[in-house]
């Protein structure tokens, strides 16, 4: 009863734990390498010379010729320029034994900066120039100027560059306000599928904006409210990006990265296996490198192994073992354990330190092994199992002495069986096929081999059966076992032994159509559309002919009634009207062989136009003439 | 019965001879003439086949049209018919017949291809 309890409670447990945020995206030991070559790039102004300084000395490495880059400094260096002295400052601090000569002028001007109507930028430099030389400020002010500062300009960049200011001021300071801008900022970052977490600004102020908020909370030693899966996905967004645009775009990835992995409250912890997560007898160790997000290696961390299980069952192999450290990478033997080959779910836990974040990690770890064959038996049975079966055994890697004959009356068949070479354990590999190869024609036909319910691998060949695969061609075949999976380190290829095969009704070695797939296909001609079949040209002709014939009958019908042009006036009217008639029909005739439709109507309108102005006067002429 | 209608014909053919005006003689034998184009178009087309059809279209068509306005100008000039057009006179008859001949020619003659 209690372990049913205990069960239902495991299982009910494992179902409602939800799985925490893993970084898909972080900084190898290649892109730090890259990071720092951008950053030691020769500098040609103080600007670049701060951001190469400063940035270098975030990844804990010093300058190399530190004198050298202290007189470029102060050499560059403008004592009127808030932004100059900002740059001179921060950079001289990170460099040892560099000091920058501070007149009272100077003092003056970065304290006067320090005010409402100066931008968040400048102030931001005033504070931390000032905090760098070691010049006394009056915090209150500042925090006041920040704060009206925020209030007019709302924007991402303003209130990071306060948070940053707000870090370099006294801790008796009123920060109060400042630190709840974290809050809000934090509630202004695009999540992107649950993966990414940026500002719609870029990755430049999203790193900033990580590196502003652990300093601000480092200061006044208060968690700040990132949770864990948010801070995972500001390491996504900030470290999906491998080669940086810009000196400044370097410099922001790398101060975030120097905060996220040396503040006081959130360390995100990165786990990658050494190598393939794959384990066999030659190489029983499972190694993982756990480091943070700068791939320094996190010593006091004790790595754990949950619980392994395959994926498959549920059933744990291991339960609560511990990773070695050895030289910087934890590793467990795993073999010892005798795991079967196959595929395995590893739930490791990583726990040292309560800062922590992203601590519980899924691998799916391979275990691979050897494949020996056992009892390999070539037989050829025959059909009506009058004679009885002769059976050779053949051991691997040799070839059978004699060859096999195999025709109409008979099968051949072979049956073997798979074992893990040091556990005796039967194996079902994913690829086991049966090659035969004809020499002479290179004709090649691949047969799948299936075990049967013991796991014994059986292949049955009948030559009537599958004489179509063969294309009826008889000879010598070579017969080769191949055996494949993802988990057998050693693939078998092994010609067993050579089967003389008989087809009956075998066509005349036809030449051997190679599959003509590639070769050029018949040209296609295309056909026109035959016209249709015209009647002879005399039918046309006489037909034609026939059909003028009724107006030769209309003339002669109109002489016998009397029809004249007596009353034919020469009036100027009525001979325009009789040309304009005359040139509409000739147009009719010229829009049938040569214009369209448009021209037609153009010239029909002008034509037609004066016919019909001719033709009315002349009918109202005739009207007259009638009615008198 | 035969002989009904052959007297029956043969007083009709009297009758048109004597009172038909002139006029409506010349546009009946204009009438013959269109119809027996029409006819034999149509017997072109019967025996040795349609093949240039929208050609057989057109000229049908324009033997058609020609005569059904043919008949139109008749109705309007016959004298006896003078109570029912009133308003038209037969110039404007004929100026209608004019016209509407113009818009059959360029139909047929935008078809005939």
């Amino acid at each position: 009863m209690a372990h049913l309890c205990l069960f239902s409670l495991l299982v009910l447990s494992m179902v409602l734990k939800t799985q925490a945020l893993t970084p898909t995206h972080h900084l190898t030991t290649t892109d730090v390498a890259r990071l720092q070559a951008v950053l030691s790039q020769p500098f040609t102004d103080l600007k670049s010379a701060y951001y190469s300084v400063v940035g270098l000395s975030k990844l804990g490495i010093l300058v190399a010729d530190a004198d050298e880059t202290c007189q470029f400094i102060k050499s560059n260096l403008d004592p009127s320029s808030v932004e100059s002295l900002f740059y001179a400052a921060e950079a001289s601090q990170a460099l040892s034994g560099c000091e920058i000569p501070v007149s009272n002028d100077t003092r003056d001007l970065l304290l006067a900066t320090v005010s409402e109507d100066s931008t968040a930028s400048q102030i931001h430099q005033s504070v931390s120039a000032l905090s760098s030389l070691g010049l006394p400020l009056a915090s209150q002010e500042v925090v006041s100027a920040l704060k009206a500062r925020i209030s007019k300009e709302d924007n991402v960049l303003t209130i990071i560059l306060a948070l940053q200011t707000a870090s370099r001021l006294s801790q008796q300071a009123e920060l109060g306000d400042i630190l709840e801008e974290i809050e809000d900022l934090a509630a202004r970052l695009d999540d992107l599928s649950g993966v990414y977490l940026q500002f719609e600004e870029g990755l430049e102020a999203t790193a900033l904006f990580v590196s502003a908020a652990y300093a601000l909370s480092d200061h006044v030693d208060m968690e700040p409210p990132l949770k864990e899966d948010q801070v995972i996905q500001l390491v996504n967004s900030i470290f999906s990006k491998k080669s940086w645009d810009s000196l400044s775009e370097a410099f922001s990835v790398a101060s975030a990265a120097e905060s996220l992995s040396n503040n006081r409250f959130h360390v995100p912890v990165i786990v990658s296996a050494q190598g393939p997560a794959a384990i066999s007898h030659s190489q029983p160790f499972l190694r993982l490198q756990v480091t943070d997000v700068l791939c320094q290696p996190l010593s006091s961390a004790s790595v754990l192994v949950e619980s392994a299980s395959t994926s498959t069952s549920k059933s744990a192999i291991l339960s609560q073992a511990p990773f070695t450290l050895r030289e910087e990478v934890f590793e467990l033997n795993f073999m010892a354990s005798q795991p079967a080959s196959g595929y395995y779910q590893f739930s490791v836990a990583i726990a040292g330190d309560s800062r922590f974040v992203a601590n519980h990690v899924e691998l799916k770890v391979k275990v691979s092994t050897r494949v020996a064959i056992n009892n390999m038996d070539l037989s050829v049975v025959d059909k009506d199992q009058s004679i009885g079966p002769k059976t050779t055994r053949v051991e691997y890697p040799t070839k059978a002495k004699a060859s096999f004959m195999a025709d109409s009356h008979q099968n051949f068949a072979m049956t073997f069986q798979l074992v893990d070479e040091t556990t005796g354990v039967e194996l079902t590999p994913h690829q086991t096929f049966v090659r035969l190869h004809n020499q002479k024609t290179g004709q090649e036909v691949v047969f799948v081999a299936e075990p049967d319910s013991k796991n014994l691998y059986k292949f049955e060949l009948d030559t009537t059966e599958r004489k179509t695969e063969f294309d009826s061609i008889s000879g010598t075949y070579a017969l080769y076992l191949m055996m494949g999976d993802a988990t057998l380190e050693n693939p078998i290829l092994w010609n067993v032994a050579d089967v003389v095969l008989k087809f009956l009704d075998e066509e005349t070695p036809s030449t051997i159509q190679a599959k003509t797939l590639y070769t050029p296909k018949p040209e296609i001609q295309h056909l026109f559309r035959e016209p249709e079949k015209k009647p002879p040209t005399v039918v046309s002709n006489a037909f034609t002919a026939l059909v003028l014939s009724p107006f030769l009958l209309l003339l002669i019908l109109w002489f016998k009634l009397g029809a004249n042009i007596s009353n034919f006036t020469l009036s100027p009217c009525t001979i325009l009207f009789h040309i304009g008639h005359a040139a509409m029909l000739g147009l009719m005739y010229v829009y049938w062989t040569h214009l369209n439709m448009f021209q037609t109507m153009k010239y029909l309108a002008i034509i037609g136009s004066l016919t019909f102005l001719a033709g009315n006067r002349m009918l109202a002429q005739k009207a007259v003439k009638r009615t008198k | 019965m035969s002989n009904s209608v052959i007297s029956v014909i043969s007083r009709f053919l009297e009758e048109y001879a004597s009172s038909t005006p002139n006029k409506l003689k010349v546009i009946d034998a204009y009438l013959l003439y269109i119809m027996m184009t029409g006819a034999l178009q149509f017997l072109y087309c019967l025996l040795v086949g349609t093949f240039p059809f929208n050609s057989f279209l057109s000229g049908f068509i324009s033997c058609v049209g020609s005569f059904i306005l043919a008949v139109c100008l008749r109705i309007q000039i016959n004298p006896q018919n003078k109570g029912e057009f009133l308003s038209i006179s037969p110039e404007r008859a004929f100026a209608d017949f004019q016209f509407a001949h113009t818009v059959l020619h360029l139909v047929v003659i935008n078809f005939i291809g």
